[in-house]
Formats: C-alpha cells, sequence, structure tokens
C-alpha cells in the first residue's frame, strides 16, 4: 500500500493532544491543600509529569479514530505489483539517440554513436531492439528488430547525422512508449542518449512511459569550454533613399562560453556573396549587437546571412532571412469628383505610411475599368451612387478575394441586384440639434481597432457625427461600432474571399468631424490593411516551425509546385492539402512552379533555434522521475495498459472507508465519555 | 480522660497517653495541659527541674561595690575576711515558648492540625513550667511577631488566654522574627521554639541559634504531621501550597519515594545542625499522645543535663 498525500501523516502529531487531555483531565478536579511545596517542586519536572492515565479504552478510541482520519486524508491505495517488473526475460529496447544539432559540439556525436552501439551490441539473444532519433520531433530508424539483425541497427546509426532542430525529450519518450507499449517481452528498457539540455526539458509534458519500463540515460557531456557564439536574431530597418528602398542589419551576438572573444569576424552575406565584415568582440558569457551598413533592397526574396566565423558549434553561427520591396496596397477611391473633392481627407491619410505603403488612385464611379479592379486590392465608395453594373462588378471584385470600404453618405446608393453590403440602407438621421453622435461600443477584438485597444490609444468619441443613414445589418453582418443611439456604425460582411465594411457615415467633413481627429489616420489604415487582407512577410522561420507552400503565390499559381530543400531535395507539393511542411533544415527553402514550372515562387529562411546553443545541463533523473512515474502513480497498469478513471477510483478508495471507521470512532467516543461523565 | 491508644507503642509500662485528637477536642487548654501535665507527672516517680536551679556555685572575694547583704557573714566569722556568695543560677528562670502560627501550621490530615498540637504541647510545657513558680511568657510569630506576652509568674492566664484565641494567618518566615527576640531576651532563661520548620536547614539554624547569644537554654520542637511525613495521597491531583497559594500538579504515587528522603533528609539535616550548636532538637508527629511526646523529650533532657 502507498499513499498519495503521505505529507499528511505530519498531522499524526495531534495524537499527543488526546494523550495530553487525558493526563491533564483529572487533575483539574480536586485541589489538596499541603503546608509547603518546598519538597515537592524540589522533585525533577519528568518525574512529576510523568502522571497517571485514566479510562485507557476512551484514550485508544480516541487515538485510534484520529490515526484513521489522518491515514483517509494520506489518500492510501493498493498497488498492484507488475510480475514483469521483478522477473528476468528477454528485453524490449528502445535507444534514443538526440540529434539535435547541439550534439554536433565538439566530439559530442562520435561518442554519442559509440553509446549506442554499445546499447546494441548488449543485446542478448532474443532481444530486440529499436532506433529512435529524435530532436525537435522524434523519427523511428528502425522499429522493434531482433538481436540478430544488429548490423542492420548499427547501420541505423550510422546513417544518423546531427540535424538542425533543437532538442525535445517528449516527443522521442512518447514514441519510445508506443514502441514499447506493442512489444510482447517481458522487460523494457528506454537508453536515452543525449547531452541532457535543460532547454530540452519543459516539464513532463504527459510522457509516461508503461509500467515497469526502465529508463536508462546516457549522458553525453563533456567540457563545453570551446568558444561558442550565436548569432540569436537580427532586425532589419527599412528605409526609402531616393525612391530607393534600403534596410540596415543589425544582428544580434551572444557569446554562450567562458571564454571571451576578441578580433572575432561578423560577415553580412547577400544573395551568397560576403558584402560587409565587422569586427566582433563578445565577452565571456556576453552578448553584443553589430549593425551594418544599410543596402539597398534590389529585388524580390532577396537572401541574407550573417555569419559568425566558425567555432565548436558551427550550426548556430550563421543567421539567414529574406527580404523583398515592400509591396503596396492598391487603394481605388470611388468618389463623385468635382471642385471640392470629398476624397481629400481619405487620399492624403492613405499617401502616409512606408509598412505598407498604399497607393490610392481617385475614380468616378463611371470610369472604374475592369483592369483597375484587377490591380486594387481594395476600393473605398466614399458617398456615391453605385450602378447596378458597376455594382456587380465590385461584387465580383469581392468574391474574388478584394476589399470593399462603403462609406454612405447622402449621396450613396447601392443596387439591389448585387448582395454584398453587410447591411440595407435607410434613410439619413439628422443630428445636427441637439447633441451630435457620438462612436462608441467599438469591437476591439476585431482587427481594425485591435490598435485602440489599450488605454489612451485613441478616443472615437471625441468626433462628433451629424448626420448617417440608419442601416439594418444582415444576417451575416457583425457590427464593429455603433452610434451612441445604438445604431450600427461600422458593420463587416464577409463575402467569397473578400470582406466588405460599411461606415453609415461620410469620411470627410460633411456630416462629421472625424477626419480632423488624431484616430482617422490609424483607423483608415488599419481599415485598409484588413481589407487587403496584408501580413508582414516574416523575413525567417525557425526549425521545427511549419511552412505554408501557398506562401507568396496565387490561387493560380498552386498546381504543380514542388518545395527545393536547402540541402537539395525536391518535395513536390500535392493539390489536396499537404501544402504545409515542417521545416527541418536551415538555410534557405524555395517553392517554385508557375507556368514554367520551375520560376522561384517564393524564398523562405530558415534558421536553427538559438535556444539549443544554450548547452546548460539538466540531471538526468528529471526525467526518469517524469516518466516513470507513471508505474508508482498508477497511471499505467499492467502490461503497459493504462488503467480506467474507475479503476483507479477502486484503487484508491480506501480513504473512504477510513474515514468513515474514523467518524464511527468518534461517535463511540461522544458515548463513552458521556457515561463516563455520568458515572 | 486517658484513652488507650493502639497504635502508640508505651515507653513506660503501665502508663498510658492520651489521643491528641481527644485532647483538641476539650478546647479548654487549662484543663487540657493540667490533664497531660498530672498525669505525666503522676507517672514519673521523680519530676525533671526545667533549667533554673538555686544550687551555691562558689565564693570570691567581695569588691567594693558588691551589695553588703550578699556577703558571707559566718564565713567572714571564721576567716575575718569578706567573702561573697555566688549562685550557678537564678531560683526563678524566665520560661518562653516560641510558637510558629504561619498559615503551614495549620494543617491537619487527622481531625487535629499542626497548631492546635503546638497549642496543647504550649499549654502543657507552660503549665509544668508554673508548677515551679518559673515566670512563663509566650510569643506567637509568623512572618513577624504577632502577640508578645513577656515572662512572668503571673501570666499563666494571659498565656493561656493568647493560646486560645491565636489562629494561623499569614505565610511564615524564621529569620526576622526571631532576630527581633533575639535581642529582646535581655535575662538568661528557657527558649521554646514551637515550629514545622519550612525553610532550608541553614536558614533555620541561622535564625534560631541568635537566640541562645544570651545564654538563654534554647529548646526546638519541630512538629508534623503523619502525611507531611509519609506523603500517603493516593490520586494524582494539584496540591496547593497553603501558604503561597500556588498549585502544581502532583502525581503521589510516582514521587513519594523522592519526597519521603528529602524530608528525612531535611529532619536529618536540623538534627545534626541543631546538635552541632547545643540545641535541644525534636520532631514531634501530631499522632503521637502528647504527654508521650513530653516524656520522651524531658527524659532524653534530664539524660543529657546529667552529662553536663
Amino acid at each position: 500500500m502507498s499513499f498519495i498525500a503521505p505529507l499528511f501523516f505530519v498531522a499524526l502529531a495531534a495524537l499527543a493532544i488526546p494523550v495530553l487531555i487525558h493526563l491533564i483531565q483529572r487533575e483539574k478536579k480536586q485541589v489538596v491543600r499541603f503546608p509547603s511545596l518546598m519538597f515537592v517542586q524540589r522533585i525533577p519536572y519528568k518525574s512529576v509529569r510523568r502522571r497517571r492515565i485514566h479510562n485507557w479504552l476512551l484514550l485508544m478510541v480516541r487515538l485510534a479514530a484520529l490515526t484513521l482520519i489522518v491515514m483517509a486524508f494520506a489518500r492510501p491505495f493498493l498497488q498492484r505489483q507488475n510480475a514483469a517488473v521483478a522477473g528476468g526475460g528477454a528485453r524490449e529496447v528502445v535507444v534514443l539517440l538526440d540529434r539535435s544539432y547541439s550534439m554536433g559540439y565538439g566530439d559530442r556525436w562520435e561518442r554519442a554513436r559509440a553509446a549506442a552501439y554499445d546499447a546494441i551490441g548488449g543485446l542478448g539473444t532474443g532481444e530486440r531492439g529499436s532506433v529512435v532519433l529524435f530532436s525537435s520531433g522524434a523519427e523511428i530508424a528502425l522499429r522493434s528488430t531482433g538481436a540478430a539483425d544488429r548490423g542492420q541497427l548499427g547501420a541505423a546509426v550510422a546513417a544518423a547525422a546531427p540535424a538542425d532542430g533543437a532538442t525535445r525529450y517528449a516527443p522521442a519518450l512518447k514514441v519510445a512508449g508506443s514502441l514499447l507499449a506493442e512489444s510482447p517481452l517481458p522487460r523494457r528498457e528506454v537508453i536515452l542518449i543525449s547531452d541532457f539540455q535543460r532547454g530540452g526539458w519543459r516539464g513532463e509534458e504527459g510522457a509516461r512511459l508503461p509500467s515497469g519500463t526502465t529508463l536508462t540515460p546516457t549522458p553525453i557531456g563533456g567540457a563545453t569550454d570551446q568558444p561558442n557564439v550565436t548569432v540569436t536574431a537580427v532586425s532589419l530597418a527599412r528605409s526609402t533613399f531616393e525612391s530607393q528602398e534600403r534596410m540596415a542589419v543589425t544582428a544580434g551576438v551572444v557569446n554562450r562560453s567562458s571564454r571571451s572573444l576578441t578580433a572575432g569576424q561578423l560577415t553580412l552575406e547577400i544573395g551568397g556573396r560576403p558584402l560587409q565584415t565587422e569586427r566582433l568582440d563578445v565577452e565571456a558569457n556576453g552578448s553584443t549587437s553589430v549593425t551594418f551598413a544599410p543596402v539597398t533592397v534590389t529585388g524580390n526574396n532577396m537572401r541574407g546571412t550573417v555569419r559568425a566565423g566558425a567555432d565548436a558549434l558551427a550550426a548556430d553561427n550563421a543567421f539567414n532571412f529574406v527580404v523583398s520591396p515592400v509591396r503596396p496596397i492598391r487603394v481605388i477611391v470611388v468618389d463623385r469628383g468635382g471642385s471640392g473633392s470629398a476624397a481629400l481627407y481619405l487620399t492624403r491619410a492613405l499617401s502616409i505610411g512606408d509598412s505598407p505603403r498604399f497607393e490610392a488612385t481617385v475614380r468616378q464611379p463611371d470610369a472604374v475599368s475592369d483592369d483597375d479592379l484587377r490591380r486594387a486590392s481594395v476600393v473605398v465608395l466614399n458617398d456615391v451612387a453605385v450602378s447596378t453594373g458597376l455594382g456587380r462588378r465590385l461584387a465580383r471584385f469581392v468574391e474574388a478575394g478584394g476589399g470593399l470600404l462603403v462609406a454612405i453618405g447622402p449621396r450613396a446608393s447601392w443596387p439591389q441586384e448585387a448582395d454584398v453590403l453587410p447591411a440595407t440602407v435607410e434613410a439619413p438621421v439628422d443630428r445636427t440639434r441637439g447633441d451630435p453622435a457620438r462612436v462608441g461600443a467599438l469591437e476591439y477584438g476585431h482587427a481594425v481597432f485591435e490598435p485602440f485597444r489599450a488605454p489612451r490609444s485613441g478616443d472615437f468619441a471625441a468626433a462628433r457625427i451629424y448626420g448617417y443613414r440608419a442601416v439594418t445589418p444582415g444576417p451575416m453582418a457583425q457590427v464593429l461600432a455603433r452610434f451612441d443611439g445604438g445604431a450600427p456604425a461600422l458593420v463587416e460582411r464577409r463575402a467569397g474571399n473578400g470582406r466588405v465594411l460599411l461606415w453609415a457615415s461620410t469620411l470627410d467633413l460633411a456630416w462629421s468631424d472625424l477626419p480632423l481627429k488624431p484616430v482617422f489616420l490609424p483607423f483608415v489604415h488599419q481599415a485598409m490593411r484588413h481589407l487587403a487582407a496584408y501580413a508582414e512577410p516574416a523575413p525567417w522561420l525557425t526549425v521545427g516551425q511549419v511552412l505554408d507552400a501557398s506562401f507568396g503565390t496565387d490561387a493560380a499559381q498552386q498546381a504543380g509546385r514542388v518545395v527545393l530543400t536547402p540541402s537539395g531535395r525536391r518535395l513536390p507539393v500535392d493539390d489536396e492539402g499537404s501544402e504545409v511542411m515542417e521545416l527541418t533544415e536551415q538555410g534557405f527553402y524555395e517553392v517554385r512552379g508557375g507556368q514554367s514550372g520551375d520560376s522561384v515562387l517564393a524564398v523562405v529562411a530558415s534558421n536553427v533555434d538559438p535556444a539549443e546553443s544554450d548547452l546548460t545541463v539538466m540531471d538526468p533523473r528529471e526525467i526518469v522521475a517524469a516518466t516513470a512515474g507513471g508505474s508508482g502513480g498508477g497511471g499505467a497498469g499492467e502490461g503497459g495498459v493504462p488503467l480506467t478513471p474507475e479503476a483507479q477510483e477502486r484503487a484508491q478508495r480506501l480513504w473512504w472507508y477510513l474515514l468513515a471507521a474514523g467518524i464511527v470512532l468518534l461517535g463511540a467516543d461522544t458515548v463513552i465519555s458521556n457515561r463516563l461523565s455520568k458515572t | 480522660m486517658s484513652l488507650p491508644d493502639a497504635h502508640v507503642p508505651s515507653a513506660i509500662p503501665g502508663a498510658r497517653f492520651m489521643d491528641p485528637v481527644v485532647l483538641a477536642r476539650i478546647g479548654n487548654l487549662e484543663l487540657v495541659s493540667r490533664a497531660v501535665v498530672d498525669g505525666f507527672i503522676n507517672g514519673l516517680h521523680k519530676a525533671p527541674y526545667f533549667g533554673a536551679s538555686v544550687d551555691f556555685a562558689e565564693h570570691r572575694g567581695y569588691v567594693p561595690g558588691d551589695d553588703i547583704r550578699r556577703v558571707d557573714w559566718k564565713l567572714w566569722a571564721r576567716t575575718d575576711r569578706y567573702y561573697v556568695k555566688e549562685y550557678e543560677a537564678e531560683s526563678n528562670s524566665n520560661f518562653s515558648v516560641l510558637l510558629d502560627v504561619s498559615k503551614s501550621m495549620d494543617y491537619g490530615s487527622r481531625g487535629i492540625t499542626k497548631l492546635d498540637y503546638a497549642r496543647i504541647l504550649t499549654a502543657c510545657l507552660t503549665n509544668l513550667v508554673h508548677h515551679q513558680k518559673d515566670r512563663v511568657g509566650l510569643v506567637t510569630f509568623d512572618n513577624a511577631v504577632v502577640e508578645h506576652v513577656p515572662p512572668s509568674a503571673k501570666h499563666m492566664e494571659v498565656v493561656l488566654h493568647v493560646l486560645d484565641r491565636t489562629k494561623a494567618g499569614r505565610p511564615g518566615s524564621l529569620r526576622q522574627p526571631l532576630h527581633d527576640l533575639a535581642e529582646h531576651f535581655g535575662r538568661r532563661g528557657v527558649l521554646v521554639v514551637v515550629s514545622d520548620f519550612y525553610e532550608d536547614p541553614e536558614t533555620v539554624v541561622d535564625a534560631v541559634t541568635p537566640l541562645r547569644f544570651r545564654g538563654n537554654d534554647l529548646i526546638v520542637f519541630h512538629i508534623l504531621d503523619p502525611a507531611e511525613l509519609s506523603f500517603g495521597f493516593a490520586d494524582a491531583s494539584a496540591f496547593e501550597d497553603l501558604e503561597t497559594g500556588e498549585q502544581m500538579p502532583v502525581v503521589p504515587d510516582a514521587m513519594r519515594k523522592e519526597y519521603v528522603s528529602l524530608v528525612r533528609a531535611h529532619i536529618d539535616a536540623l538534627q545534626q545542625r541543631f546538635s552541632e550548636v547545643r540545641v535541644d532538637y525534636t520532631l514531634l508527629d501530631t499522632s503521637k499522645p502528647l504527654d508521650y511526646a513530653l516524656f520522651s523529650y524531658l527524659s532524653g533532657r534530664e539524660k543529657k543535663m546529667r552529662l553536663r
């Protein structure tokens, strides 16, 4: 029998209470007057305390009740012994070989392989072995092979090499657990060969081995005093200089060793050619940052690498990134034209901003061509009457993924035939008399208003709205903002692949002074970004992250694409759905395809996880305790089959009976002491 | 009046002793003391004499200033020289009892308290001495002098009266009252101290011996209840000190052996120290008959006087 909460046994100290009560109790009843306690006081105290206990029965009942209650709180449970644990027999051995890139430090990989060969060589007749290679994920190199085929197991180890992933123990242990659970052999063992980096273990993570499994950690440690410099990240500061886009690269460098690095070299490579070299000095266990001179961004998918010489752990010395010129968001502002152009504030707002840039084109309703719509990402209808033809074309534009912002003032109208508006437009509401309307009840969770979420990040209520159109939101619409009377101010609807935003007032000074308020510019920018579904392309990803192969490509280009890995493998991307693939190598992934079949559609930079270069070692016993805890805690039953919750509950139900017995004894105690007090 | 007492062995064949409990019930101290002393004297063939003597000691030469009435004229007639007669003691000595009336004396486990026993003892002694025409006095004290009856031949009634109404009151302390009294007893006499001596033997002896400094003859009676000697309690109880009111839990069974040995050691130490300073010490157990106690003491004292 074991206990779930043995700490409760501290409460057994409370047993002293009834004993003391029984010792003290009788003496308070009578007082003997005695001439002098002169001699009594001279007798040592301990003998004075040695008093006689009356009512042994009552004392025993009380002690037993207390003990039972304390035991109940300690939650005892019955543990079924696994016969296979104690007995001998053939082993099922799983060799877990760490191939994270930190294993490339010094001679670690050679020693790790030697340890794996030893483990394989230790297999006896009739025993079986598996080889599992793991870094951030686990891969079964060879599944449960008999000891006779040791050569195969050895070959699997020999074929392995350190990868670019970071260490994660939990997936490997889960794989080992599933391999062992299938095994019919009586003894199960996992041999974990790793450098046991602290960063690879984030607590238990549900990695439990079947009951009775032995986990043997084989640490491949050794000295870590060799120089080890890591380029942890780069930051890209863009600027525009004489209509050319430039960027300044700043690299962060960490020295993970106890030796300081002086007169090292940090090189910036663009397109594979070294461009600039800076001197690198880093203190022991220190960090520094180096900024290179600005570089002109010449074309799409420009590949950059920051490289810091060579040292004991080479994989983390290079840092890759990809930059492309910022692509502007093309916006067509449909305006009625004329001298007092209502689109003034809108076009001025769109002319500001670098990331992303907006290219605004003003068109009159009848001048919007198909070509305009094809090139544009967003169309803004600024209080114009839309003809049926334009309405249909705009509806198609939205269905195809375009964004549409409709500002409805006194002149606006929309044809019934084109059903993409989020709300039906009704009569104007005049708020020039009395208090003007205010915008409130913002949906801060929505992308348009997300920047205004924090306190003092823009006050929409400062804008005065003198007139607006009453609108009735449709069934698929979401109201993002309301006027103070509760009428919808901003309504959104998804139509096809695109989005439509309806602003129930004007975006000029005709009906409101919103364009004069500080919130106008960020509001318009945010609405454009949202409608254009703009996302800043990530300059790099980390090994272990997932690459979306549709990245940077249009829907039309998705057929026949392949992904070219840094090592030169070509991975086809089929149309069905395997468009996501995990990055496993450091370098540049290319997505190729298009009409020619081999044009570069996108380039993704992949970097190793800089956390892996921290070689701090953990105590392997922590992993042993966490995974083997399953056998002690009742998590796994015989033969590795986890117990059902009911079975676990049955094994732990003992506390219930103990508590009941304790309460019964307390009742008996009441009866006995009542009788005693009467006599 | 006398009752046979089974549990007290008779030291004198044929003698009958009176149970202190019975005596205590009589209440009239004069009657009690007379009964005890008469019986006691009747039981003895020879009465012991207390301290005082009129025996001639020596002659010495007359020096100017001596009272000429004390000149031995018969000797002058024979020798033609002036001699003065010297006597060993004054013919009538002072006799004072110093009685401890502290709170601790007010204890009795067998129907008679130590104070009652001490009062009867005092009355008996006073009565006995009064028979010899000696001057009798009484001092009661606890932590200070409570009552003081100066020694006088006419004070027998006063002494009995004071004894009759005395009551235990305050906690006691020997040193201060006895030191005060030591200065007071200017004239040589017999002093009897009656107490339960609940103090360190050294303190007791230091407090008592100054009484001897003026040449007083000092007799000490140590009164104890049988329960104090044997500690015959059964149940574990809280014991309360009569003088201080302090309480403490006591398990008699566990402590009896040590307690008895401590009391025995105390008594032995008192006996030892008093004999060193030539003070007569007698332990009296309140369960013993008074006349038996008196007899045993006085006969013992007579033997010692002969030796001196």
